[in-house]
């Protein structure tokens, strides 16, 4: 093994020098920065409504990025969390029938259980048979869209009158006044992206939390510490179905209906925003936290691209463009780093 | 030592694997089509098996995007193959009119497209060294962007030249056109693969990334040309699409992508790169083919036909790609 | 064959030393005690019971603890958080964060104080990673401790400190193996020494009762019977300069190296291994973009950026590793062979078939490589085969300077015999110049001209004639003398 004795030193040089080349500092800038774009941009934008209408389009997308940046961190990916939201937002209208408010309760634990099960086969194809999650989760993704199929060909579907406590509390009819006023300051959307931060939150202190990042940044030693890797990544993959699953509990709250093509187009979407959130496509890092800043970003840079009136039709190719700039990004500054650090180890 | 031992275990399975995928793959189709026999009538017939061969040879040409730019490593994988034919079609499908006479431009049209659609994954993936699987994604949306801008509010005109409907579409006496572009397509793709230095330096590419960049080999170059490739033969699928249908339409290739990566799995081609063996592809393709058609025979609709892919090509991946006894 | 008929015996509270050349079966022997190989045949007994291990985790369990050489850390965790991996404590429902702390800041200020444990271990550099490996197996309190080559990546001064906390744990009662090329460490800490050769226990030194004797150790680990010196015909060597190299640098790997290759001559590498002679062999065949050197090849200036440059100027590499550098292990013999050829410039389309096979079988001739027809796949083959194929398909190229990077590394006698009688043959005949690398002080001794030491990515030493021996390489290699 050749020797190495060059010393790392922190950016000495200047405190500002320090803070900028900070990844995680930039990307806050970069946030602020596109808040206050769109703050210029939209009108009305600090009004109550808007910001409530404004957190409750960016959930979905904050709330997939979430679960996905899990699976990145454990060395995984996937690719079916379009159409595994799909499949739960039609597994939910399937089981409730209006009028019935029990059903509700019924569809909540049966879609909760299906969204295990989507991520226990994920977590096998992945941890288990090591296929690459690229590939199991494109195939997956299949069976997803299948099964939603198969129960909503169509969108439509039942909900219950008090599923809308999802979306607004005051869609319902018989909600109490101060409810309902709570529900408008507070969107129940930001209660489900909370639940995701506490769940996240609770995970990271135990051993799980610690291991979803050991497998995915280097699993072979984890495999050698005794770390049982599969069932780590089939945790990984169980817990972005949580976040999926609340996802699904917001749509199908919004718009009372379950279909089984709503979700394609977030899948790249989540990838994306949390690449851009700083989490590294090769695993064991970033933080879930600053997935969801991505996410925001992301959303922000939509809805900049929307008010500077740029033509509807422009928009899947922006969204598309947007992508790859950002990931272009991400991954020129993870590589720089990266080989930066790799050069000075030893073979 | 115990390296050496199972090296030699593998030699005897090695030579009977490069054909036991493939007599998989041909058992797994006549399987299927025995299946169809049993629960539907006439599933087994000659009508049948050309429609068959005739849809499946589409994917099979899709399928030989994939292989080329599996073959060259890197995970190499081409999601933009459904857009690009798609964007052809539609682009072209207005220069050709239904005229025999703009079919060359319609030709260079496409052609042009797709060396640029190729050249800008192939750079973006072996240059600055993105993942092929979200370059290729997000190229696929830029795509679908552009053909929503281009149709917005508006029909998609234009009527694919008599010519390449004859060929696309039509048939000689029983057997489908197409089908003969696939046999004289497969030939040429194997001696290019096997026994040209383009095709060994591919399959070194994939194989062996430091082996062959050690002997001289550009890597980066390979696999960047992989991708031009790819794109281009998607872009001249497109061509055969709208001769197909005779009219464009914004999902015409999307549901190409995924049998087509499907096809090269099915076929037992390596995922990692390095091998190239076409053959399998096709009869991959058949077998998507034969599946989808028994799925449709039984009356599971669109629903059935997603999650039966879904599943199949979940069980074989199992089965050709798990790493467990690798620990 | 690794280990035939090694034995061992270790008691608590001591420090015993396994010392032996490169492939002596020392490191072996301590992957089998922890678990990582099993042993064919023998008896393995830990506290007075035979033992048996499947995998290191059981080991672990019973309290045999080893220090790898190869890094196993997670780069993406502080030190703190993988000095605990794998055994947290838990306070509750949540990690013992706290405690884990605690425990870890304690072991390393005992190993290097003033290392901060919330840093990234990908932020440490190599020394560093090292005692947080070491630290990592201490905390688990083992009973056994196994170092293997933990120095090598250490500084004096961390060296140091590791003496003092291995002094400290055997006062604790704790066993300790520990190995390293560095002979004066293991006389300063050991309290016994046993000396591996060939895979075999060839002798032992028990410091505590006898005195350190250098001289009989150096002969324990060469081999006391000497060789008598094989007089190379040196009228091959020409005093004409085929290769000059002028400060080659690379990075942390290579510094200033320079030399220069005489025609028909064979020029050896050698020193302890991963001083640096890997990187130089990949340097000189134009694997690192990043390498800066004066390089002029008969006369005449040429870069080293590309494989493709060496290539065109006919210095050839037969790598080190040749399953991952050199083989395609899937494609057949024929594709192996044939395809250096394919980077040369006006290469016809469509691969001359009649003509390459023709080629190939010469080359199975010349080289007697054993396999049953051209499409094996090259994985079928045995290692020394494949070794061949590597070296073979440069044979049909007209070469200025061939780099041999431990040629014969796993192979058998027969062909290694086989492979060198070739290459003799080429610089008899072909006036061909070489540099050899080679693992094996033998090869090095039986077939150099002149032979270079490196030693941290630096010659310190050239040896010639009748200093190219085994007790002058051994010596050099580890700064003795």
């Amino acid at each position: 093994m050749s020797r190495v004795n060059k010393k790392r030193k922190p950016a000495e040089d200047s405190a500002l020098r320090g803070l900028i080349s900070n990844p995680d500092f930039s990307r806050l800038l970069i946030l602020i920065v596109m808040f206050a774009l769109t703050a210029v941009l939209q009108k009305n934008f600090f009004a109550l409504k808007s910001i409530v209408r404004n957190i409750n389009s960016f959930t979905p997308l904050i709330l997939l990025t979430m679960g996905q940046a899990v699976v990145i961190i454990s060395g995984g990916l996937d690719l079916s969390v379009g159409s595994a939201l799909s499949l739960l937002t039609c597994v939910l209208t399937s089981v409730m029938r209006e009028g019935m408010p029990i059903t509700g309760a019924y569809a909540l634990v049966l879609t909760f259980a299906v969204a295990m099960v989507i991520g226990v086969i994920n977590g096998i194809g992945i941890g288990y048979f090591r296929i690459p999650p690229v590939i199991v989760t494109f195939a997956t993704s299949f069976i997803w869209l299948g099964i939603a199929l198969f129960l909503r060909p169509t969108p439509g579907g039942e909900t219950v009158d008090w599923f809308q406590a999802f979306y607004k509390i005051g869609n319902i009819e018989n909600a109490p006044a101060s409810l309902k006023a709570f529900g408008d300051i507070v969107p129940p959307a930001l209660i489900l992206v909370l639940i995701g931060c506490v769940l996240w939150w609770a995970i990271s202190r135990t051993r799980t939390g610690r291991y979803i990042y050991a497998v995915g940044s280097n699993s072979e030693s984890a495999y050698e510490t005794g770390i049982n890797t599969a069932w780590v990544q089939m945790q990984a993959c169980m817990i972005n179905s949580v976040f999926i699953f609340l996802a699904a509990l917001f749509f199908v709250g919004q718009n009372g209906s379950g279909d089984a093509r709503m979700g394609d187009p977030l899948t790249l979407k989540a990838i994306a925003a949390a690449v851009v959130g700083g989490i590294a496509l090769t695993g064991g890092r970033g933080s879930v936290y600053f997935a969801l800043v991505g996410a925001l970003i992301f959303s922000f840079v939509s809805k900049i691209i929307f008010f500077a009136n740029i033509p509807n039709a422009y928009q899947t190719l922006f969204g598309g463009v947007i992508v790859i700039i950002a990931i272009a990004g991400s991954q020129i500054y993870t590589l720089s780093s990266r080989r930066a650090m790799e050069e000075s180890k030893l073979t | 030592m115990s390296r050496l031992m199972s090296i030699r275990d593998n030699a005897a399975f090695t030579i009977i694997n490069r054909y036991k995928k493939l007599i998989i793959a041909f058992l797994l189709i006549l399987f299927l089509f025995v299946l169809g026999e049993i629960t539907v009538e006439t599933f087994f017939s000659l009508g049948q098996i050309l429609l068959t061969l005739k849809l499946a040879s589409f994917i099979a040409l899709f399928g030989l995007c994939q292989m080329v730019v599996i073959a060259a490593g890197g995970s190499g994988l081409d999601l933009s193959v459904g857009y690009t034919a798609t964007i052809t079609a539609v682009f072209t499908a207005a220069i050709m009119d239904g005229q025999n006479a703009n079919l060359w431009m319609a030709v260079f049209v496409a052609l042009g497209l797709g060396v640029a659609i190729g050249l800008a994954n192939g750079v973006l993936t072996a240059y600055f060294k993105l993942p092929p699987l979200v370059v290729t994604l997000a190229m696929a949306n830029i795509l679908q962007g552009v053909i929503n801008v281009y149709t917005a509010g508006k029909n998609i005109t234009g009527r694919p030249s008599p010519v390449l409907q004859i060929i696309a579409a039509k048939s000689t006496g029983i057997f489908p056109n197409i089908v003969f572009i696939l046999i004289i397509v497969t030939p040429i793709v194997m001696i290019i693969m096997y026994k040209t230095k383009l095709g060994l330096k591919l399959f070194g590419s994939g194989s062996n990334e430091t082996a062959a960049y050690l002997s001289g080999v550009n890597v980066k170059m390979v696999r960047c040309t992989a991708f031009i490739f790819s794109g281009t033969l998607a872009s001249l699928i497109g061509l055969l699409l709208i001769g197909n249908m005779g009219i464009a339409f914004k999902d015409m290739g999307s549901n190409y992508v995924m049998p087509s990566i499907a096809a090269v799995v099915v076929g037992g081609v390596s995922l990692t790169g390095g091998d190239g063996n076409y053959v399998g592809v096709i009869l991959g393709s058949i077998f998507l083919q034969t599946l989808t058609n028994l799925l449709v025979a039984l009356g599971w609709g669109d629903a059935g036909k997603w999650t039966g892919f879904g599943i199949v090509l979940f069980a074989l991946l199992i089965v050709y790609l798990s790493s467990r006894h690798r620990r | 064959m690794a280990l035939s008929n090694a034995n061992l015996v270790c008691q608590s509270g001591r420090i015993t030393g396994l010392l032996g050349a490169n492939g002596s079966g020392k490191s072996t022997m301590s992957k089998i005690i922890a678990g990582v190989y099993s042993a064919d045949a023998g008896e393995i007994r830990y506290n007075g019971k035979p033992v048996k291990y499947r995998n290191p985790n059981e080991a672990r369990k019973d309290g045999i603890a080893m220090v790898f050489q190869n890094l196993s850390l997670v780069a993406d965790l502080t030190v703190w958080q993988n000095i605990v991996l794998g055994s947290e404590e838990k306070k509750g429902m949540f990690l013992n964060n706290r405690a884990a702390m605690d425990l870890s800041r304690e072991i390393v200020y005992q190993l290097l104080p003033g290392l901060d444990i919330r840093k990234m271990v990908h932020e440490l550099n190599p020394g560093e990673m090292q005692i947080v490996e070491i630290a990592k197996a201490i905390s688990e309190n083992p009973k056994l401790l196994i170092l293997d080559e933990p120095t090598a990546a250490l500084e004096q001064a961390q060296v140091k400190s590791l003496f003092t906390t291995m002094h400290a744990l055997v006062k604790k009662g704790v066993a300790i193996v520990f190995t390293s090329h560095r002979l004066w460490e293991v006389m300063e800490i050991c309290d016994d020494v046993v000396v591996f050769r060939n895979g075999e226990n060839v002798g032992s030194i028990d410091f505590t009762k006898d005195v350190k004797d250098l001289e009989k150790i150096i002969g324990y680990i060469t081999g006391e019977t000497q060789k008598a010196k094989v007089e190379k015909a040196h009228d091959t060597v020409t005093d004409e300069i085929v290769l000059s190299i002028k400060n080659l640098n690379y990075g942390n790997f290579l510094k200033n190296v320079s030399f220069e290759l005489k025609k028909g001559e064979i020029l050896g590498i050698g020193g302890l291994a991963g001083q640096g002679q890997h990187e130089l062999m990949l340097a000189l065949a134009g694997n690192y973009p990043g390498v800066t050197c004066d390089a002029e090849l008969n006369g005449k200036k040429v870069k080293l950026n590309k494989p493709a440059n060496a290539i065109q100027n006919s210095i050839l590499l037969v790598p080190g590793d040749r399953q991952l550098e050199g083989l395609f292990l899937k494609h057949s013999v024929f594709t192996n062979l044939i395809f250096p050829k394919l980077g040369l410039k006006r290469q016809p389309l469509l691969t001359p078939q009649k003509k390459y096979r023709k080629e190939c079988e010469q080359v199975i001739d010349v080289l007697s490589i054993v396999t049953h027809n051209l499409d094996m796949p090259v994985n079928s083959l045995s290692g020394g085969n494949q070794q061949k194929v590597v070296v073979g398909k440069w044979l049909s190229f007209d070469t200025n300077v061939l780099l041999l990077a431990d040629p014969a590394k796993g192979v058998d006698v027969g062909a290694k015999r086989d492979l060198y009688e070739y290459i003799v043959k080429q610089v008899k005949e072909k006036r061909m110049s070489v540099i050899l690398y080679a693992s094996d002080n033998e090869e090095l001794v039986e077939y150099c001209d002149r032979l270079m030491i490196m030693y941290e990515g630096q010659i310190v030493a050239t040896l010639e004639g009748k200093e190219i021996n085994d007790d002058k390489i051994v010596a050099t290699s580890m700064r003795v003398s």
